[in-house]
């Protein structure tokens, strides 16, 4: 188990500057979720965390030790890869073992590190297959397999789960968090899967255009969010924005400084026409099994989401919508909170 | 039951017509074979009478003089040690060079890939005369040398490059950076992983280079005046008379004795010699 930190660390390929100062601390035994859209530079800042990618500037440590030019088998981290990355022409103790073998360990020792990571992760009998031979969920663990026992301070991952089918995920996501709680290490975890991120995650960063957004509990995250950004980032379906002029009457309290209002699908009820906050027609109701989710649109052309569990309602319906005051979320002209 | 009867009827009548059309089709390319060992077994006298592809008199003795008429022994172990040694060294320095262009990135490499295409475009007859100046130059004429060298940094070795390089192109990028996590230096992984999931364009390389090398004869034509030192190509043109005719019982002899080893490495590697073909899209 081990720290990490990183400090003012930038990443450049030419004059394209793709992480454009990123500080960030990851205590021991950690496990931080890198989030943010597709091109926001998480894969980037991982890779550069294993060293796979050259750092341009600033100082990473890992531990206490800055590794800004150690190799990345030298840093003592393992890195489990969104395409598992299994050596086709080895089986899977060759696999497991193959990074071992490099490092010159002894082949008793090497044998009784793949066999206990075998046992941890339920491959026994798998030992002698070809990752050809197994399905997506066992090349999984296989490179998780081959991360452990190298027994690195940081692992890392790499969207592992997004070739998997749905069912699959979740039962692997599970297998990942009991594998942190059984293994206690430092943990990182990169995904643009939002469950993932809320259910893993002690700590999440969003990233955005190379920089930090926010960081924080998964909690913290969507009860609070930072910024404008963040607050329609996290959360699926995405908090409804509105100014907060074309609600100024309806709203209890706010902050002076509060230029948009933010309301989760989830906290808006549905009242009659022409009370609550806003009202305004049902375009379109998608079921989706638990409960609806209504597209509302307001007399100014704005769509309303609005997660909604009772009777159907049919399209062009009129209805009001009401949130509790404490679930509003207010935003300055910056597109930070307000509070 | 009638129906499933008449469809294996069919299936059978159709199976007897496409055997038999490509047996018809294969006689132009498959008698000249059947002619020129069956030749090998005749006299000269017989060769020019009446056309037959079994001898009247089987000439064993044809085998035995072809070793008479010059170091035949001698001739065909150059060859097939030139031949091993070009392949070993075109498959170190294709596949390292291919690596090279596919995967590091570094200043030139592009125009180290236009050099190398534009040197394909030159036709090796063009650039002959340059390479005697220069093998005379360093004192390798009437060596093997020039077989060796030429083949495996000429067109050759730039077309197998290539072939690795394209092949490489296509292996996944996340293998190397799980080498990389795992302590392979570069070296390491071209060796650890490229190499062993290249088997197929290696296999390609070696059987184009085998082949060529094998068939070569401009170059041992040019470079080496030594009987003993002569390639089978070469040899086989010098079963000749003391007036400069040909001996064209022994010459069809001796090329039958020259063709094994092509044979035994195509009944070996049938597979892989077609898959070849077809990845280096060249024909055979």
């Amino acid at each position: 188990m081990t720290s990490l930190s990183l400090n003012n660390v930038k990443k450049h390929f030419g004059r394209t500057e793709v992480i454009r100062g990123v500080d960030l601390s990851v205590d021991d035994g950690e496990f931080v979720v890198f989030v943010g859209p597709s091109g926001c530079g998480k894969s980037t800042l991982l890779r550069m965390i294993s060293g796979l990618e050259d750092i341009s500037s600033g100082v990473l440590k890992i531990g206490n030790r800055v590794v800004n030019e150690t190799p990345p088998a030298r840093r003592g981290v393992a890195m489990v890869f969104q395409s598992y990355a299994l050596y086709p022409h080895l089986n899977v103790r060759d696999n497991m073992g193959f990074g071992l073998k490099v490092r010159k360990v002894p082949t008793d020792e090497r044998a009784r590190r793949v066999t206990e990571a075998a046992r941890t992760l339920k491959l026994e009998p798998l030992l002698d297959r070809f990752p050809r031979e197994l399905s997506g969920g066992q090349r999984q663990r296989v490179a998780i397999g081959r991360a452990i026992v190298g027994d690195p301070e940081v692992f890392l991952f790499d969207e592992p789960l997004s070739n998997l089918d749905a069912e699959l995920r979740v039962h692997m996501r599970s297998e990942i968090a009991s594998l942190h709680k059984r293994l206690g290490s430092t943990m990182i975890y990169v995904t643009h899967d939002q469950i993932e991120a809320m259910t893993l995650a002690d700590k999440i960063v969003v990233l955005r255009d190379g920089l930090v957004e926010q960081v924080g509990t998964p909690r913290e995250l969507y009860e609070r969010p930072g910024n404008l950004f963040v607050a329609q980032f996290i959360g699926s379906p995405k908090m409804n924005i509105l100014p907060v002029g074309s609600v100024a009457k309806a709203l209890p309290v706010r902050p002076d400084s509060a230029s948009h209002v933010g309301m989760r699908p989830e906290d808006l009820k549905l009242t009659d026409p022409g009370s609550g906050l806003v009202s305004g027609k049902v375009l379109l109701s998608e079921y989706t099994g638990a409960s609806s989710l209504l597209h509302v649109e307001l007399p100014d052309g704005e769509i309303f989401l609005v997660a909604y569990d009772g009777p159907t309602i049919d399209a062009d319906t009129t209805l009001g919508l009401t949130i509790a005051p404490d679930r509003l979320h207010f935003f300055d002209s910056a597109g930070q909170r307000a509070s | 039951m009638t129906a499933s009867l008449t469809r294996r009827r069919i299936r059978i009548i159709n199976q007897i017509c496409w055997t038999l059309a490509l047996c018809i089709v294969a006689i132009p390319f498959v008698f000249p074979f059947l002619w020129m060992v069956s030749s090998g077994f005749k006299s000269a006298a017989e060769i020019f009478g009446s056309p037959s592809l079994v001898p009247r008199e089987w000439q064993w003795q044809n085998f035995i003089d072809v070793f008479k008429h010059q170091p035949f022994a001698r001739q065909y172990l150059n060859s097939l040690y030139i031949a091993v040694t070009v392949t070993a060294l075109t498959l170190l320095v294709s596949s390292l060079a291919g690596y090279a262009l596919a995967r590091m990135r570094f200043a030139g490499a592009a125009l180290v890939a236009l050099f190398l295409v534009s040197a394909l475009m030159v036709p090796e007859e063009v650039t002959i005369i340059p390479n005697f100046f220069m093998m005379r130059w360093a004192g390798l004429v009437d060596t093997h040398w020039p077989l060796i060298l030429l083949p495996t940094f000429g067109p050759q070795g730039i077309m197998a490059t290539f072939l690795m390089r394209q092949y490489f192109l296509a292996l996944p990028k996340e293998l190397e950076d799980a080498g990389k996590m795992d302590g392979l230096s570069r070296l390491g992984v071209w060796w650890s992983i490229a190499l062993p999931m290249s088997r197929p364009a290696l296999a390609a390389v070696a059987i184009i280079t085998f082949l060529n090398s094998w068939n070569l004869f401009l170059e041992p034509l040019i470079f080496v005046s030594s009987l003993d030192k002569f390639t089978l190509p070469l040899a086989l043109s010098n079963f000749t008379d003391p007036y400069g005719m040909p001996l064209w019982h022994l010459q069809l002899a001796a090329t039958s004795l020259a063709v094994i080893p092509i044979l035994v490495v195509y009944i070996i590697a049938q597979r892989q010699i077609i898959e070849s073909f077809a990845l280096s899209g060249v024909k055979g």
